[in-house]
């Protein structure tokens, strides 16, 4: 089975800083890796890789066997779901055709995309005859950050890629998104690359957990593997959680 | 007020507003394009808003004076005028068009990327829509400016309101400058006030 | 701290100096309007008394509009200044005007006389009234001269006037019942300042000018003559106060030796000095002195 994402001896570099060095890494169809480090750590640029924002200075990136470069990136993108922390839905645009947009840009039937809306709004637990009309503003974050994540899941893509989704969000409501997207993940399983510097939800949500520190992976395991961890960067992170320090 | 000034001062109001509008609108015409360019090129920035930022401080009868000579675009009359009130036009709606768009959200401005919009779809579905408001007030003081720079299109035979303020000057005739000021300042409110209707209509709901 | 000292020391010394020269005779005060031409001839005028009669000369030049100086003359805060025979008649007196030159000289002063007890001197010289201009190389004008011999132009006058000629009832008008010069369109009429770059950009073929303006001074640019008389006199004077004709016996004749000296060449060269080539006024003006042998 060819792997869905696949990091081969990646650099990255922006301007002279290097940000990345020699990652290598895959992703098999399905899984959910999450990138955990620390700012600064390289996660972003690492996502930002997969979707063609940013292109390795040496190396590639693979996206379904071809890699990024000798791609066309407009397609590729539409083919890869991103939520990012600031969320950063269209302040013109209605919730629903926030939701429906990247249909939209693929040419689907305006009825088709209606029905697609409903079912994704419903989904992330907003009623569509309530959500539908409104505008991002009139929304709370944790609602904000749900569309977010309808939206990327709108055209059904094999791939999803999610920046710190949950970051800006309250404890409770955090808790409350990560579980809806366990049970999304169990409805529909997708490849997902999910980039946190939170331990607790790296080992609630990821199938494997890949740390990075200062640009370089330290590690790649389960995590039942990152538990037995003694030392390092990984401690320091498991650390975090007998602290009690939820962040 | 005797029959032939109000004949005067209506075919002058109407010169006067047609000197603006076309000026405005041409400028709009160039400075949209050229504010869209310059968000997208850093290097370029500095010295096209430094060229209009210049243009915008030559006084007027010595930019008539550079013009005069220029084949085509330059002599006497309306053409020169309006070009004159185009240049100091430009400024006000460049930089209307350049915070407008450097103005909006990272993140949306990401997203849209990420979810695979092209360039013009970038442009056209969200850059656009979202710096119109902006857009629109540097077209607004564009618009309320050049109603009062239009009154020098008169010392290049040009025409409008400046006529009725030249001829004041000139034989020491209050009730004439008046005749040029009062309506330009009118015509200025007028303005101001409807274009910020507009724009208040335009900006969205959100 | 201490240059404001000096300066306020100055004025204080200053201030005594003036009271105490007031004290003995009251300084001739000499006027001008507000434009370049107005403040040469004010020079002159002082320069010329100071040296001729050694008396004490003050100079309140740039005062303002015509009606201002004229207003001063009357209540005594200046003695004597330049002013133009048509504008008197006309602005002043409000009479109406006539095309004669002497005809409206002997009118301002004998009413002036009467009325306002100052005195119109005999006239400088020169002649401020419009003027109509063109290229001096372009070919097909080498043989006009006059406006009479304008009429004959087959291409036809594009004309570039100004705001002041074009509302005047003594130009555009005046011009249009003296001569039928053939018109190439409507003329363009637009700021002063910009007149004579329109010439020289061959914008226009022909400007209404007036007669003292320092770019006519220019050898590219002639003027034609108005040989049927279209435009009124504007002939300059010095007008002074009967009284300070009484306290200083002298200055009639000491003014006088200024009268028909200064030809309208001259005095566009002095002005072409000033507004051109930056010239101080007081520098021309005693320039002038100079070369008219009256240093």
């Amino acid at each position: 089975m060819t792997a869905a994402v696949e990091f081969i001896d990646v650099s990255c570099r922006i301007g002279n800083q290097p940000i990345l060095r020699n990652l290598n890494l895959s992703v098999a169809p399905g899984e959910t890796l999450v990138l955990l480090g620390r700012s600064g750590s390289g996660k972003t640029t690492a996502l930002k890789l997969i979707n063609a924002l940013l292109f390795p200075s040496e190396g590639e990136v693979r996206v379904n066997g071809a890699a990024t470069v000798s791609q066309d990136p407009i397609r590729l993108r539409r083919q890869v779901g991103y939520v990012i922390q600031d969320v950063g839905l269209f302040p013109h645009f209605t919730i629903g055709r926030n939701v429906g947009l990247v249909p939209e840009l693929q040419g689907w039937a305006p009825g088709r995309i209606r029905e697609r809306v409903k079912e994704l709004l419903e989904t992330v637990g907003l009623p569509e005859s309530e959500f539908s009309h409104r505008y991002p503003r009139q929304l709370s974050g944790g609602q904000r950050q749900r569309v977010g994540i309808a939206r990327a899941l709108a055209a059904d893509p094999a791939i999803l890629l999610l920046d710190e989704p949950f970051g800006a969000l309250d404890p409770v409501t955090r808790i409350e998104l990560q579980d809806h997207f366990l049970a999304l993940r169990s409805l529909t399983p997708k490849t997902t690359v999910f980039v946190t510097h939170d331990v607790q939800e790296a080992l609630r949500l990821g199938t494997k957990i890949g740390l990075l520190n200062e640009g370089r992976l330290e590690l790649l395991t389960t995590p039942k593997g990152f538990l037995s961890q003694k030392g390092g960067v990984a401690a320091q992170f498991l650390a975090c959680l007998s602290t009690g320090e939820v962040r | 007020m005797s029959p032939a000034l109000v004949q005067d001062l209506i075919t002058l109001t109407i010169e006067h507003i047609f000197l603006v509008v076309i000026s405005v609108f041409i400028a709009a015409l160039i400075a949209i394009p050229a504010g869209i360019l310059l968000s997208r090129r850093q290097p370029l920035r500095r010295w096209l808003l430094g060229l209009t930022n210049i243009v915008q401080t030559i006084p007027s009868l010595a930019l008539f004076g550079f013009l005069i000579p220029i084949p085509w675009i330059g002599g006497i009359g309306k053409r020169t005028a309006i070009l004159a009130l185009v240049l100091y036009a430009l400024l006000p709606i460049v930089r209307g068009t350049l915070t407008g768009i450097l103005g909006i959200d990272r993140a949306v401005r990401e997203s849209a990327v990420a979810m695979g919009m092209t360039p013009k779809q970038l442009l056209w579905m969200v850059e656009m829509p979202l710096a119109v408001p902006v857009i629109l007030s540097g077209i607004r003081v564009a618009t309320v400016t050049s109603v009062g720079t239009a009154t020098i299109a008169a010392a290049i035979g040009g025409g409008g309101l400046g006529v009725f303020i030249f001829r004041g000057i000139a034989s020491v005739d209050s009730t004439l400058l008046l005749a040029g000021a009062v309506p330009a300042a009118f015509i200025a409110l007028v303005s101001d006030g409807g274009l910020g209707w507009i724009e208040r209509r335009l900006s969205p709901a959100y | 701290m201490d240059r404001t000292k000096t300066i306020a020391c100055i004025l204080t010394i200053l201030l005594f100096l003036t009271v105490a020269a007031c004290k003995k005779t009251p300084p001739l005060s000499v006027g001008s309007k507000n434009f370049t031409e107005q403040v040469i001839l004010g020079e002159i005028i002082a320069q010329h008394v100071i040296q001729k009669l050694k008396i004490n000369v003050e100079k309140k030049l740039n005062m303002g509009g015509t009606l201002l100086v004229h207003q001063s003359m009357e209540s005594g805060q200046i003695d004597v200044y330049p002013e133009y025979t048509g504008t008197g008649l006309s602005s002043i007196l409000k009479l109406n005007m006539t095309a004669d030159p002497q005809g409206v000289f002997d009118r301002v002063r004998e009413v002036y006389r009467s009325s306002y007890q100052m005195e119109w001197l005999d006239p400088l010289g020169f002649d401020n009234s419009f003027v109509m201009a063109v290229r001096r190389n372009d070919s097909d004008v080498q043989n006009i001269a006059t406006l009479s011999d304008a009429e004959n132009y087959q291409p036809g006058w594009k004309l570039g006037i100004g705001y002041e000629f074009e509302s005047r009832p003594d130009g555009m008008p005046k011009l249009n019942t003296a001569y039928r010069l053939p018109f190439n369109g409507a003329p363009a009429t637009m700021d002063l300042g910009l007149l004579y770059k329109a010439l020289e950009q061959k914008q226009v073929n022909m400007i209404a000018a007036n007669a003292t303006d320092g770019q006519l001074s220019k050898d590219t640019i002639k003027t034609l003559t108005d040989d049927r008389h279209a435009f009124p006199p504007y002939q300059a004077a010095l007008v002074v106060r009967g009284k300070a004709l009484e306290t200083y016996p002298e200055l009639r004749k000491v003014l006088l030796q200024l009268s028909g000296k200064i030809s309208a060449e001259t005095m566009r060269k002095m002005n072409y000095a000033v507004d051109v080539e930056h010239s101080q006024p007081a520098e021309v003006a005693a320039g002038f002195l100079h070369s008219a042998g009256l240093q």
